[in-house]
């Protein structure tokens, strides 16, 4: 079955942007125009994502977050909003939400979020130690890396970050949303500070023989072992 | 608000020394003429009773010459009381009679009646005689005076009192002072604190209980009239820059949207994208620094944060950055240091500082970060050895939109040191630049009470 995304925004540009990137992924989209609209259309068929704004007519989408869930919806919510400074997105993470895109967006950022959020929704809680991507594997508890049984020496944050790219295995994986997930900083640093970051531990898989980590030109990393290569 | 309470204090206590010394001056006045009026009635007593002596012994010698006065000399010598003095010599200076036998020292006579003027005050056994000296015809001197202790005795005991009076004047008059002093500073107090609360950020900061109906319930009621003034506007200013954030972008993210549909040209859009992003960067900070500036100091949605993680994590995002750059990066950071801030908004901070680093310093210089304690407050020390600041640019350093000439060709927008200042002005920390070669800025945290 299709999966179903609704849409809670009130400018039909966006609200047509967002529809594009949901049909992109092969859901379905639905679309309300106001809060009431919205929450109505959320509690009365189960949804996987909501993305939705906050200055809605009717009211505040971070708002009405408890509403939606209070009806019995288990979507994942992507709050999309022009309220994007940093203490913005703090606040709507904590009240509940389960990404947080600030308007204006592009297309391939909101692309990788639905994904990640897609994906969340199917993702087994993965109970075992190793995440293995044939010959690269990552052993959790002991935070260690191996390349071919080499043991690849990475620094704490190297290692947050390539765990972080291994649960998004396959996607694309925004700068953005590694400044957000690896180092929980919500604001645009202006340089590509991640960048140094990748490039570094791309370096370290490389020379130890793993090409996992790929740039995707004009949206971010894409985290893409050869399997039994 | 450190100055504020001395201050009251001191002018409470001038009020009170003013009222004291007034009150007492004015007594004292009062208690001066008293003394002066009893001070005169007592020397005319004397001055009477010395009239009366020579009068009687003038009878006395207009009658039978030196024999009755010497006779009459002699038996009020025999009755003396202490309270006369009466001696009278013969012609080669030898006594004839009187309370002693020699004559004073240093007195000389004057005249040869027995009128009580001129007499003189002279000084003998210790206190005080007004006396008259005579040179009786024939060459006998004659001394009439009479004690003036008595006199002197009770303006002392009228000193003593009135010194007493002095201080307890002084006292009672300090109290009062000191009392309606009080009183009045208390209320004028409870304004200061309200202003210094104000100052310090809590706009919606009011008096509590009642308005009293005088000048100082008016100036309660203006005041008060005057903040939610303050404080609508401040509403509004934060109501105008949401509305703008969302008016804004609604259009720039359609314009986004748009671009994102042209194909074939993606040099071109790519470019538009980045000046987009640009733009909205800058948006952003002048967003940041409008909000952190109006939320200064009132401390809410301030929550306590590990300001020492914050910095090294935020050292570890740029040092490989500064390291590419061939720069000599060096971080002592203190563990544990908690301050109340917004730890987003701390990284920004740091960030921003870290980011302009890398930015004007060349491969070689040098990038050192610190943070350490000193007395109530966590000092953060960022000094690079790149070009540091054109003298000229010192003063206006922290503006918005100020740029140095030379950086024309370096990409910014002459946002990010605004961004920290009203950052940290949010956290109530202090900046300090220090001179040198270099850039090289301090933030100096208030500490974090480890109450909890």
């Amino acid at each position: 079955m299709q999966d179903r995304i609704l849409i809670v925004e009130d400018d039909p540009e966006t609200a047509a942007a967002v529809r594009a990137e949901v049909e992109g992924l092969g859901c379905a989209a639905d679309h309300r125009d106001t809060l009431e609209g919205g929450i109505a259309a959320a509690v009365s068929q189960p949804y996987r994502v909501i993305v939705l704004d906050r200055m809605l007519p009717g009211g505040d989408g971070v708002e009405a977050m408890a509403r939606i869930r209070a009806g019995g919806s288990s979507a994942l919510i992507l709050i999309l909003s022009a309220l994007g400074r940093a203490a913005n997105r703090v606040e709507g993470l904590e009240k509940g939400a389960d990404d947080y895109l600030p308007k204006p967006f592009e297309p391939e950022e909101l692309r990788a979020r639905l994904r990640a959020l897609l994906r969340r929704g199917t993702m087994q809680v993965l109970d075992n130690d190793l995440l293995a991507f044939g010959e690269l594997e990552i052993r959790l508890k002991a935070r260690t890396v191996h390349v071919r049984r080499a043991h690849v020496a990475v620094s704490p944050k190297e290692f947050e970050l390539l765990t972080y790219f291994a649960r998004n295995a396959g996607q694309v994986v925004t700068r953005m949303q590694l400044l957000e997930n690896v180092w929980n900083l919500h604001f645009d640093p202006g340089t590509n500070v991640v960048d140094v970051h990748v490039g570094r531990l791309r370096r370290k898989l490389e020379e130890a023989g793993s090409q996992a980590i790929q740039t995707a030109r004009g949206e971010g990393y894409v985290f893409a072992p050869k399997v039994g290569g | 608000m450190t100055l504020a309470r001395p201050m009251a204090a001191r002018v409470t206590l001038r009020l009170a020394a003013l009222m004291a010394l007034a009150v007492t001056l004015l007594s004292l006045g009062a208690m001066a003429l008293q003394y002066r009026l009893v001070e005169a009635r007592l020397m005319a007593a004397q001055r009477a009773a010395l009239a009366a002596d020579l009068a009687g012994f003038g009878a006395l010698y207009d009658q039978r010459r030196i024999i009755a006065l010497r006779q009459a000399i002699e038996y009020r010598a025999t009755a003396a009381t202490g309270e006369e003095m009466l001696v009278l010599l013969d012609r080669q200076g030898a006594a004839l009679a009187g309370t002693r036998v020699a004559w004073p020292a240093g007195v000389v006579t004057e005249g040869e009646g027995f009128a009580v003027e001129p007499a003189g005050i002279i000084l003998d056994g210790g206190s005080r005689w007004l006396a008259v000296a005579r040179d009786l015809p024939g060459g006998f001197p004659l001394l009439v005076a009479r004690s003036l202790r008595p006199v002197d005795e009770t303006l002392a005991a009228m000193r003593r009192g009135m010194l007493g009076l002095f201080a307890a004047l002084l006292l009672a008059g300090g109290g009062v002072g000191w009392l309606a002093a009080r009183s009045v500073m208390r209320r004028i107090g409870r304004l200061n604190d309200l202003a210094d609360r104000v100052a310090e950020g809590a706009l919606d900061a009011r008096l509590p209980g009642a308005r009293s109906g005088d000048e100082f319930g008016l100036l309660e009621t203006h005041v008060h009239a005057m903040l939610d003034r303050i404080q609508n506007l401040n509403r509004a200013t934060h109501r105008l820059s949401d509305t703008i954030a969302h008016e804004l972008r609604t259009p720039l993210n359609r314009m986004l949207q748009k671009l994102s549909r042209i194909e074939g040209q993606e040099e071109v859009t790519a470019g538009l994208k980045a000046e987009m992003r640009q733009a909205i960067r800058m948006f952003d900070s002048l967003l940041d620094i409008s909000r952190a500036e109006a939320d200064a100091g009132t401390g809410g949605g301030l929550v306590p944060v590990d300001l020492s993680a914050v910095v090294a994590e935020v050292w570890d995002l740029y040092e490989p950055l500064a390291e590419d750059k061939g720069l000599a990066t060096g971080a002592r950071v203190a563990p544990g240091l908690r301050v109340l801030g917004d730890r987003n908004l701390i990284a920004q901070l740091l960030s921003n500082l870290l980011d302009n680093a890398v930015k004007y310093c060349a491969a070689g210089d040098r990038l050192e970060l610190d943070l350490s304690t000193a007395g109530d407050r966590h000092v953060l020390r960022v000094a690079d050895s790149g070009p540091g600041l054109p003298e000229e640019m010192r003063a206006e350093a922290f503006d918005r939109f100020t740029r140095a000439e030379r950086d024309r060709g370096t990409p910014g927008h002459g946002l990010g040191l605004a961004l920290v200042r009203a950052i940290a002005a949010r956290h109530g920390a202090r900046l300090v630049l220090p001179e040198g070669p270099g850039f090289t800025l301090e933030i100096h945290w208030p500490r974090l009470q480890q109450s909890d």
